[in-house]
Formats: C-alpha cells, sequence, structure tokens
C-alpha cells in the first residue's frame, strides 16, 4: 500500500481516493476485507485520527462496511462498486479535457493519439 | 487536554513568552512552530516544570505539574538524559527502578523498531540514535502525553524516517503529543494541529485538516502567509 | 522513601571507582609509610649507635625512643588522608555540575523523576556523608592495623611507648581533628561536616537557579551561614556578656548548626523545585 499524498488536500479525502482507485483497478474486490486503522495509518505514514477520518468517510459514502469486532470490508453491493469506477472515470477525463481543450485538437486526432498513447503505456507496464 | 493559559516568561527584560495561550488534546499531535527565538523549547520546559514563569498557568488534565505527574507526561529533550557510560540496558534499568508505569515490553519492541542493540553504550550513539533512545525512554513510560523538542533537527534522513514513523503507529496509541520544531516536512502529514509561535506569541493556531478542506492551504502555505506576511 | 535510597544508591555508585581508588591510595601510602619509616628509623639508629659508638641503652637515654607519631606526621600518612577530603570536597561540587555540564544532560532525567525533587537534595547529601564516613570507618579499621606493623617493625627496646588508638588519635592535632576521640569533639567536627556540605549544596543550587546572579546569592548565602555560626564567638569574646559554661556554648552551636541545616533545606528545596534550570 503505497500512496502519496498533496500537502493542500484534506489527507482523509486522499485516502478515500486511494481506496476508490484500488477498487476501481481491482486490487480491492468486493467483500474484501481492509486493513484496521492502526495498520493503515502504519503503512500510509499517516496520523490515526486521520485514517480514522478517512474509514468513516468511506462508511458515509457506503463504500465499506463495519461490524462491531470485525475488520472492515468492501461493499459487495456492485452498484457503489461499479459508481466508483464510473465517478473516477468521469473526474479523471473531465481534467484530462479541461487541460486538453485551450490547444484545441480535433477530435479525430486527439482520440487516435489517446489510443496510441494509451496501449503503448499499457505495454511498456506489461499488461 | 494540557492548557496553556497567558503563559509569560522573562529573561532579563526580554520577554521570551509573551501571553502564549493554546491547548493540546489527548490522542492528537499538536505541532508547536517557531522560525527563531528559544520561546518553543521553553515553553515545553514550563509545562514539565523545568522552568518558572512569571505569569500565566498551566494545567494538564486540570492539575498544577506535581511530581506524580512524570508518570503521565514524558517530555523528550533535544539532549541525551542518560549517562554516558550507561549501556541502553543499564538505562532502561535505571528508568525502570524510579519508574512504576515503566513498560519494558514496549521499550522491547521499541528497540525493536529502532534496531538498537541495548548492549550498545548511550556514548557511542549516533545523533540519529540518540534521538530514537530518548524517544523510546518517554514512550516506554504508560504516560498520556508526550513533549518532544525538536525531534528532527540534526538527525539522518532515515532516522527522521523512523521517528516520523512512529506517530503513524500504535507506539503512540492515543496519548497527546506536542512537537516542537521549526520545519515541518517530515511530519507534514502527521500532524493535527499546528501553533506559529513568533517572539513569544501566538500568531495562528489551526488545525490543519480544517485547513486543508476549508481553505485548500497547506501547513507551509500558512507558514508563509503569517511570517512573510 | 523508596526513590531516595535508590538514589543514593546511585549517587554512591557513580563514585565508587573513585572512591576505591582512594581507599586502595590510602592503604598503600599508609602502610608503605609505616615500612620505610619504620625500617628507616631503626637504620639510623643503628648507624647513629655505631658512628658515635653507643650502646641501646645509651642510645635510647640520649635520643629516646620512637612511637607512632613518628609515622602519623609523616606525608605518607597524612597525604592520603588530605588528598581525600581534596577529593570528596571537589566532589560535593561536581555531584550537582556533573549532572548539568556535557552532552549528555542527565539533570533533566533526575528533575523528572516522579519523586519529590527533595529527594535528590538529600540523596546527594548522603552519598556525600556515606563517602565521608566511609572513609573514616576505613581509617579507623587501618590505624590499629598500621600500628601492629609499626610496633613489629620497631625493636622492642626502642618502642618508647605502646600506643592504643585513642592516644594515637588525640598526639595528632590534623587526624584529632579528622577522628576526633572523643564523642562531644566527633559531633562537633562532624556535625560542622555536615552543615557544611548543606550549605554548599544550598549555595550551588542558587547558582544553577539564578545562573551569575546566583554565584552572587550563593556566595553571600554561604558567607551569611558562616558569619552566623560563628557569631556568638565575637559575642564570647565580648567582656560585658556574661561568662558561659562549656555546655552552654555547646548549646548554642548545637542549636545554630540545627538552624543553619534546617534554613539550607528549606530553601534548597525551593529551589531545586520551583526555580532550578536545565
Amino acid at each position: 500500500m503505497n500512496a502519496t499524498f498533496n500537502n493542500r488536500d484534506p489527507v482523509y479525502l486522499q485516502v478515500v481516493r486511494y481506496f476508490k482507485e484500488q477498487i476501481a483497478n481491482g486490487n480491492l474486490v468486493a467483500g474484501q476485507e481492509i486493513p484496521s486503522r492502526r495498520e493503515l495509518a502504519a503503512t500510509m505514514k499517516i496520523n490515526p485520527n486521520t485514517a480514522q477520518k478517512a474509514y468513516k468517510e468511506m462508511e458515509e459514502q457506503d463504500l465499506i462496511t463495519t461490524e462491531r469486532n470485525y475488520p472492515s470490508k468492501i461493499t459487495k453491493n456492485e452498484n457503489i462498486l461499479q459508481s466508483v469506477r464510473e465517478e473516477l472515470i468521469i473526474t479523471a477525463v473531465e481534467s484530462f479535457l479541461q487541460s486538453i481543450r485551450p490547444i484545441n485538437v480535433p477530435i479525430d486526432e486527439l482520440l487516435r493519439i489517446v489510443q496510441e498513447k494509451y496501449s503503448k503505456e499499457s505495454s511498456k507496464e506489461g499488461l | 487536554m494540557i492548557e496553556v493559559n497567558q503563559l509569560t516568561k522573562k529573561f532579563g527584560r526580554k520577554k521570551v513568552l509573551d501571553g502564549v495561550s493554546f491547548t493540546a488534546n489527548k490522542g492528537e499531535i499538536t505541532c508547536l512552530i517557531g522560525i527563531n527565538g528559544v520561546g518553543k523549547t521553553t515553553t515545553l520546559k514550563a509545562i514539565m516544570g523545568l522552568t518558572s514563569f512569571s505569569k500565566g498557568s498551566i494545567l494538564i488534565d486540570g492539575q498544577k505539574i506535581n511530581k506524580n505527574m512524570y508518570e503521565k507526561v514524558a517530555f523528550i529533550p533535544d539532549a541525551i538524559t542518560m549517562l554516558p557510560q550507561m549501556t541502553i540496558k543499564q538505562a532502561m534499568q535505571f528508568m525502570q527502578d524510579f519508574y512504576q508505569n515503566w513498560n519494558q515490553e514496549r521499550a522491547t519492541e521499541l528497540l525493536t523498531f529502532f534496531k538498537l542493540d541495548e548492549k550498545s553504550r548511550i556514548s557511542e550513539l549516533s545523533k540519529g540514535n540518540t534521538a530514537k533512545i530518548n524517544l523510546l525512554m518517554g514512550l516506554a513510560i504508560d504516560v498520556d502525553y508526550i513533549l518532544m523538542d525538536e525531534p528532527f533537527s540534526g538527525i539522518d534522513i532515515f532516522s527522521r524516517e523512523q521517528i516520523a514513523d512512529v506517530f503513524a503507529s500504535h507506539l503512540i496509541e492515543d496519548r497527546g503529543v506536542i512537537i516542537t520544531t521549526h520545519e515541518i516536512n517530515d511530519i507534514e502529514h502527521l500532524i493535527d494541529k499546528v501553533i506559529l509561535l513568533d517572539n513569544g506569541i501566538v500568531l495562528k493556531e489551526f488545525n490543519t485538516e480544517q485547513m486543508r478542506q476549508e481553505e485548500g492551504k497547506s501547513v507551509v502555505d500558512v507558514m508563509r502567509e503569517v511570517y512573510q506576511g | 522513601m523508596k526513590s531516595y535510597v535508590k538514589l543514593v544508591n546511585f549517587e554512591v555508585n557513580r563514585f565508587i571507582k573513585i572512591y576505591v581508588s582512594l581507599l586502595i591510595i590510602t592503604l598503600l601510602s599508609q602502610f608503605i609509610g609505616v615500612i620505610v619509616i619504620s625500617t628507616g628509623l631503626m637504620k639510623r639508629a643503628h648507624e647513629v649507635m655505631f658512628e658515635q659508638n653507643l650502646s641501646e641503652k645509651a642510645y635510647l637515654h640520649q635520643f629516646g625512643g620512637f612511637d607512632f607519631t613518628h609515622i602519623s606526621s609523616t606525608p605518607w600518612f597524612i597525604g592520603p588522608i588530605a588528598l581525600c577530603i581534596a577529593a570528596l570536597i571537589f566532589y560535593s561540587f561536581l555531584i550537582w555540575y556533573r549532572d548539568w555540564f556535557g552532552k549528555n544532560t542527565f539533570a533533566y532525567r533526575l528533575l523528572m523523576l516522579p519523586t519529590a525533587r527533595i529527594s535528590l537534595y538529600f540523596s546527594k547529601a548522603t552519598a556525600i556523608l556515606v563517602l565521608i564516613f566511609g572513609l573514616l570507618a576505613f581509617q579507623m579499621i587501618l590505624l590499629p592495623l598500621e600500628n601492629a606493623l609499626f610496633e613489629s617493625l620497631i625493636q622492642e627496646n626502642f618502642l618508647q611507648t605502646s600506643m592504643d588508638v585513642s592516644s594515637i588519635l588525640q598526639s595528632n592535632g590534623i587526624l584529632g581533628i579528622i577522628i576526633p576521640p572523643y564523642f562531644s569533639d566527633f559531633l562537633i567536627s562532624y556535625g560542622i561536616g555536615i552543615m557544611f556540605v548543606f550549605v554548599l549544596f544550598t549555595s550551588i543550587l542558587f547558582e544553577r537557579s539564578f545562573r551569575l546572579k546566583g554565584i552572587v546569592l550563593g556566595i553571600l548565602y554561604f558567607i551569611a551561614a558562616v558569619l552566623l555560626y560563628l557569631s556568638p564567638l565575637f559575642i564570647i569574646g565580648n567582656e560585658t556578656m556574661p561568662v558561659l559554661y562549656p555546655e552552654e556554648i555547646f548549646a548554642i552551636f548545637l542549636v545554630l548548626g540545627i538552624f543553619i541545616i534546617g534554613v539550607s533545606i528549606i530553601i534548597g528545596n525551593w529551589l531545586i523545585s520551583k526555580r532550578v534550570l536545565v
């Protein structure tokens, strides 16, 4: 579990985002146990209070479920998991569009470049 | 909760602390930051009853400092507090002899955590390992509060990382921590609360996560605003 | 109380290596002294007898015999005692300052022990006194042994008087102060010694609390205590005052001594609890 944090966004939200990414890319799956708050704080090198706050946030967003005296688990609700993935894709695309729009590239060219780059990057990573 | 109220301290005619007030909660890491001056260390010493002050009051969970408080609050100064000729083992024995709340199990765990050998002599430790031993002596007492004076100053990067890791670990548990520092790079993610001191007064006190959420500012951003205007 | 005992033990242990060295130096110096001087005395006596062609009886008649005062006034004997006294006076300072100076500030640890701070003051004072009385006891054990060795090295006829320990002590001014043969003298010597330790400790704490200003305060405190203690001497010397019995003079010094020790402890307690700096 390795994440780098920026100093200007609340750390607990960055932790939540990290979990969403792990769900989206399939590293975390429905019903999977996640580390305790203490373990998370220690591995991510954050304040245990922050880990606590991140878990609370994820519980409120129904990303994880916690039963008394059991480790927290990723939700089994496929709708939520699906929406996490969509949400991440959409926000990423939106921020991409925001930076590309001023350059005014025709959509066909843009898509071609994206396709080339994306598959090249993926093959480099051995995917 | 540690409550510092209107703390005022003079050295000769110069006011080192001029009405400093803040609180530090249990279960939180509070960071006293000052660009210059001796106010930070003096504040910690005043809390520990290691220096007198001319005005103000300090309460720890509602009580003034007394001998029993030393089982409840540990101070980790910027200098080693054990005799140079002692081995780490002897130093731990000394602590065990005098502190009822000494927790040898945790001391051993910390030794492993810091990769230190109990047979080493205090005088042979590097600056970084000295800081770790200091921290060990404080953390291995079952105290509620830990005050650390410049734990990161003048030590190597790996020791700094290890010390910062302690703050994220169960070794701190739900104790209250006050750290003084003049640079916060190593611990920016770890601290709950920041108190900016300058020339003996508190310029600003804020909660780090709240500051990020509400104003989108990092601790360094706020420091820049406050200290550089 | 438990912490106090542990602290005394700790403080004594911190000095133990130097202390044992002092004991060994004393032992060696005094025994070697006895051997060297006794054999020297006998050799010299025989030389004189030979040169002047004297019989034993004539020699003894002319020059007299030998006794232990020939030993107890020599540097072999007095030297190590003086060294021990100097070392302990020096250590009375060092027992405080060693915790403040150097890279390691042990004073932090001591002042943050979960025990009343006056225990530190008492433990250091007790340690000094234990060390002093230890030396004293050691000397008391050595003396009869040295005396026996001396008497065995001197030919019987030359032994002027066989002395016992108490007459040895009475015969030598310095030794008589260090180990007074009478109990009342003993009380006075060591009462003053104990008072000295407390007054000195409180003076040191003045310095440790107020630093530069504290040096002045400490010295003034020390002088004031000495003057107060000696004040009866000025009064006794005054002819208008009634003549006092020795018992009355003793009582006055006793009361003054206890008073000065009490005041020193009260001020010392205030300084170490509220004022001392690290």
